[in-house]
Parts: C-alpha cells; structure tokens; sequence
C-alpha cells in the first residue's frame, strides 16, 4: 500500500509542472542570482567607484597621498563645480579632502589639532562600503605618516603615544540634505520596498481563489468588465501599501529608538517626492502582481512562485546587498529590476534630499511598468475568459 | 421572451464547435430544463446567456431587444447561479449578499438582503462565514445571491449538486417558487428526475447541436413504446432472433433480471409478448409504456461514455 501510495504522490507531482517549475527551477536560478549579487559582499569592491579629490595641500606628500588612493582605487573624476551636490545625490560616491598643511601636519610628531583628511561620501553609500573606505584610508594615512617620521626623525625622538592615532588624523562623513544618515535610513527604504511588493502574492491568492470559486464569474454576470475587476483591486492595495510605508516608517522613527537604535529621520525631506515615490511603487507592485494573478492557475503555484519571485526581484534589484557591491554583470541587471527602481527612487527622497524632478525617472519606470502589467494582464483576462 | 437564435460558438484552437446552431426561448415563469451529457455545451450556453463569454455567432435577445443592449440597461436582467459556491467564503452570509447585492446598484440593498435571506431560509444563519456553512446552506446561498438583483430570468446551473435529500427538496420548491414569482428560470442537472418534477420544457443538447426540445410531456409522448419483460427458458441469442423484427431489443447486462425492447410504431407488445411464448418463453413480469426522461435522455445521447 506504501509503495502504491508514494507512486500515487509521484504521479500526481510529475502532473503539477509549474509546482514542478517552482520546486526546481526558481531555486536553481535563486542560488545563481543570489551567489553572484553577494558575490563581493564580504569583500565590497570600493576599487570601482566613482571618487574625486580636493588638495588644499598641494605638496609633495599630498600628492604622494593622492597616487597611493589611485593604485588602489582607480583614478579620480575631474571634480565637479557643483560637487556637492554631485556627493548628495550619489553621482559621485565619495570625496577627499586633504586639507591645507596636511604635509607638514604629518610631518610633525606630534598628533594635529584638527583633522586633516576628511572623507565625505554620498548618503546612500552602503554602510560596509563606507566603513571599508574608512578603514583604508586610515591605513594609507597611518602608513605615509610612519615613513615620513622614520625618515625625518632622529632615533631617539620621543613621540605621543597618540600621534600615530589615526582617528585624529581622518574625519569621515556622509552627505546629507537632513540629519546624519544611519544604518536605519539605509534598511527602512530597503524592507519597505520590499514589503511593498509582497502584495504580489496576496492578490494572486485572492485573485485566483475568486476564479477557483466561481465568484469571478458571478461578478462577469453582473456587468463588471474584466478591466473594472483589476482596477478595483488596485485602490483598496493602495491603501495596505500606504498602511505598510506608515508602519514601516513608524518602526523606524519610534520602535528602533526604544530598542536602542538610531531614530530614522524625515527630517528636510521633501514630502511631495516621498508620496510620489509610494504611490509610483504601489501602483507598479500591485500591477505586476495583478498580471502573476491572471497567468498563475492555484493556490498551489501561487504561494510557490509569487514569494520566490519576490526574493528575486530583491535580491537582484539591490534591496538584500546594495547594487555596487555586485559583479558589473549584475548591475547591468539590476537596472531591469523594478525593486531596484522603488530602492533607489527612495534613497533619492530619504538620504539624498531628493525632490520630485530627482526621483521622475524612478517614478516613471515604476508607472510605465504598471501600465503594461495592467494591459497584459487585461490580454490574459480575456483570453482565460473566453 | 428571451430568444436564443442559431448560436455557434468554437473555443481557440478547438477542433469542433462547442455550440453549433443551438435556438430556443424561454417565457418568463416557465423552467426550462437545458440537459446534455458532459461536453455538450450546456456550460457555454450559459456562460453566453450570463454575459461572461461573447457570442461569436446568432444572437440571444430579451423581448426582442438585443441582450448586450439589455445588459447595458439592467446588467443583473440575467442572473447566474454558477455549479461552484460562487461567494466569498471567508466572508459571513450577509456580508456575501451585500458584496454582490450592491455591484449593480445599492437601491434597497437592505430590504433586497432580507428577502433573499428569507426566500433561502438563511436568516438563522446571516452572520455565519460562509465557509463553515453545510453544503446544503451553501447551495441555498449560492441561490439566494443570484435572486438579489430581482432577475427576469435567473440560470441555474446544477444548483443541487452534493446536497441532502431535504435541501434538495427545499432548493427544488425554491425554484418552483422562482418562477411562479414570474422569473424565467434555466435548469441544468444531471439529475432528470428534478428536471422532469419541475421543468415546464426541456431542451437536450449534446455535442453543441440541439438534438430535441419541447414540452415534458411532448418530448414523452415523442419517446417510443417501451416493454420491459423477464422471462425464463430462452437465452439471449434466441430473444434477440426472437424479437429482431418487433423492435430494438437494448443491451443488458448479465446482471439485469429485466430486458427492454422498443418497439417498432406498427407492433404491439401483446405480439411480441405472444412471439417469445410460442418460441418457448415463460414470461414471469411484463410491463408496457413511454420512456421516461432518463431513458429518452439516454437514447438521443448514446450510451458511450463522454468526455
């Protein structure tokens, strides 16, 4: 009876080919996706990344400074007039500052009064890349300086245990239109947009539940048109997704702070751009999810495919590691991800003090993507009805 | 009068049409019973008359006026009871009723809800979600959804299926019910003993063409004398030789302690009964008369299995 009964189970497993699909395939391309996006996660590439310098300085040791930077991270974009602005809404990723008498500062034995390097970075800049590129020019700096006091010192010198301090020596900081970025102003627009998009397989639940249950037909009878079925679905989405952004933000605003962490901060950002940006990633999520409704026919399929797509899209679209951090192939695909498009449109608002003109081209991608979604899942519609 | 004319209909890629030059009508007060084995196109048909699939070719009209123009004055003139539970289970009764009492208007919804609740019997059970109703409550949901909208004709489409002998026997007076109210009613079942005790009418397709339609007791009386006899002392091969030129004498099994011949318009089933006797017969029961529904049923469709 067991051996009848698991041929049973085989049969009826080798008749379901989208379970099948779900089963085999998804994770097969998850694992490759995945593997290759966090590919360099543990060692983020920071030798690819668009970087300018300032040389108040401009002697010897700064310039000495300035080659030993390239050798190791490429070379530096021309600096542009505005850069500050260019820093802020990540054009650039970061900038050196050397100061002016930053020679002579190194020179000296004893640690400076004030910072001589600063490093300022874009905001959005992850928070590992950041604390990588901290790290390393701490090291170049400590490096310069101990062989300019070997070489210029007598031997029997007596120096502060402090002066080959770094710390003093390097001032990081990040670009920002509001309040100093946190990791938590990094995450909060990642998982938003990634809860956002998980509307995908509650409506494709619902959707195909309608279908299996006859109650579709009933509202075709009553005169609802297939396009009324799918646009009616989209307004009561709307509002779960602007009740996950409230409570997303909320979390970050009020809940981290009492469990220790950094508040996220809304603070000088444009408000008109962060709608925009919600309701853009709203219509696109439930849109897309609207077209998986119309293609998938159970439960089954849905609930396996729709939260696999979703990990995907993520994982691809820089929400679970950010894009740079990725292999060049991979950016290039993340360009394709609508997640990607929802992330960075958000990033613009949060981090980079973005207003409606800089998240347009987001928006627009995530609108467009929506309309076809919507269309071919009208096609769809019509052809299953009839 | 809703008027059915010459409607075809093949699906995509499907290598006979599903509906081929199927005409009928239908008053309004008057059940019609739409029979066919499975396949034969009932489903289409109703998916047509509910407004769900357009017609490729004929037309279906409602007192003359086109049903697309109809549907665009009083989209609910036509209301369908689907052969699923076609409500929202996670949803309580009155909850379903107010979902899909208010698609096409929310004039009296409250009173309309009440009538419908009461017309299934389902008051008791109003707040009830659907989904832990017994499968007789949800048939009479099911039902009481489709009479929300006051319907001229409403279609019902296997509306007993899986019930109890009691629900089935409430949900049968329903209908009666229905259409004593002055509603065109359209019932397809399986079941022909439900047909025959309400339908005014029958019409009985298969493979989409319309193989006979007419009142109950015309398409009986249209149904060929039937004698159904046992007997003793003959086998099989003999009453066949026997009985070739009185009739058909239909196959059965081993099993069956009865045979049925149909009987050709000029013999009677005293000579055929005379003819076994005189070839050695011992006949121990005989009865005589017009096939019922099933049996006229299963002669214009064949007896071969469907798809």
């Amino acid at each position: 009876m067991l051996l009848a009964l698991v041929r049973k189970e085989l049969l009826v497993l080798s008749r379901d080919i989208h379970g099948l699909a779900a089963l085999f395939v998804l994770p097969v391309i998850f694992i490759i996706v995945m593997s290759m996006a966090l590919k360099d996660v543990y060692s983020p590439h920071v030798d690819n990344l668009a970087w300018s310098v300032i040389d108040k300085d401009k002697s010897a040791i700064s310039s000495t400074l300035i080659e030993r930077w390239e050798k190791g991270n490429g070379t530096p974009m021309g600096l542009p007039l505005d850069w500050q602005r260019a820093l802020r809404e990540g054009q650039l990723k970061y900038v050196i500052q050397i100061e002016a008498d930053t020679g002579n500062a190194l020179a000296h034995p004893e640690k400076p009064d004030h910072p001589v390097i600063v490093l300022l970075t874009e905001p959005g800049l992850d928070m590992g890349v950041f604390s990588s590129l901290r790290a390393q020019i701490q090291a170049t700096v400590t490096k310069l300086r101990v062989e300019i006091l070997l070489s210029h010192l007598p031997a029997d010198a007596q120096l502060d245990s402090d002066a080959l301090n770094t710390h003093y020596w390097v001032n990081t900081e990040r670009a920002s239109a509001g309040s100093r970025p946190t990791s938590v102003q990094h995450n909060v627009p990642a998982w938003l947009v990634f809860g956002m998009f998980f509307v995908v397989t509650t409506i494709a639940g619902l959707f195909v539940e309608e279908r299996q249950y006859g109650a579709l037909n009933r509202l075709l009878s009553l005169g609802a048109s297939p396009l009324m079925l799918l646009v009616a679905k989209i307004l009561p989405f709307m509002l779960i997704n602007c009740l996950q952004a409230m409570l997303m933000l909320g979390v970050g605003i009020y809940i981290i702070p009492l469990l220790g962490g950094d508040a996220l901060s809304l603070a000088g950002i444009n408000y008109l751009a962060l709608l925009a940006m919600l309701l853009s990633i709203s219509i696109a999520a439930i849109s897309l999810a609207l077209l998986i409704a119309t293609i998938l026919r159970s439960q089954a399929q849905v609930s396996a495919i729709g939260p696999m797509l979703n990990i995907l899209m993520a994982a691809i679209g820089g929400i679970m590691v950010p894009t740079f951090v990725m292999p060049p192939a991979m950016q290039q695909l993340a360009h394709f991800s609508p997640m990607n498009w929802a992330l960075e449109g958000l990033l613009d608002v949060l981090l980079r003090g973005g207003d409606l003109a800089s998240i347009s081209i987001e928006a627009a991608h995530l609108l467009l993507l929506a309309v076809i979604a919507i269309v071919l899942a009208y096609l769809m519609f019509r052809i299953r009805k009839s | 009068m809703l008027r059915l004319s010459d409607i075809h209909f093949r699906y995509p890629k499907a290598s006979k049409p599903a509906i081929a030059g199927v005409s009928f009508e239908l008053a309004r007060g008057e059940i019609l019973g739409l029979l066919g084995p499975n396949g034969a196109g009932k489903t289409t048909l109703i998916s047509h008359l509910a407004g769900i699939s357009p017609l490729q070719q004929g037309s279906i009209s409602v007192n003359g006026e086109p049903l697309a123009q109809v549907r665009n004055k009083n989209p609910a003139c036509i209301a369908l009871a689907p052969q699923e539970y076609a409500f929202y289970p996670s949803l309580s009764v009155r909850e379903n009723l107010q979902c899909f009492g208010s698609i096409t208007t929310t004039k009296n919804l409250s009173a309309r809800i009440t009538r419908a609740l009461v017309f299934a019997q389902l008051e008791q059970f109003n707040q009830q979600q659907a989904q832990t109703l017994s499968g007789g409550l949800k048939r009479r949901l099911n039902l009481a959804i489709a009479t929300l909208s006051d319907p001229e004709y409403i279609l019902l489409d296997e509306p007993t299926v899986g019930v109890d002998p009691q629900s089935r026997a409430f949900l049968l007076e329903a209908v009666q019910q229905l259409a004593a109210s002055g509603v065109g009613v359209i019932y397809t079942s399986h079941y022909m003993e439900e047909v025959e005790a309400l339908a005014n009418r029958v019409v009985i397709i298969d493979q989409g063409k319309l193989l006979r339609q007419g009142s109950l007791d015309d398409l009986l009386a249209q149904g060929q004398a039937v004698l159904t006899f046992a007997q003793i002392g003959l086998n099989s091969e003999v009453v066949q030789r026997v009985l070739g030129t009185y009739g058909e004498l239909l196959a059965s099994t081993s099993m069956q302690l009865t045979q049925q011949l149909l009987l050709n318009s000029q013999c009677t089933p005293s000579q055929a009964l005379v003819a076994l006797e005189q070839a050695g017969a011992q006949i121990t029961h005989a009865e005589f008369g017009r096939f019922n529904l099933e049996q006229l049923f299963m002669q214009l469709t064949q007896r071969s299995l469907r798809d």
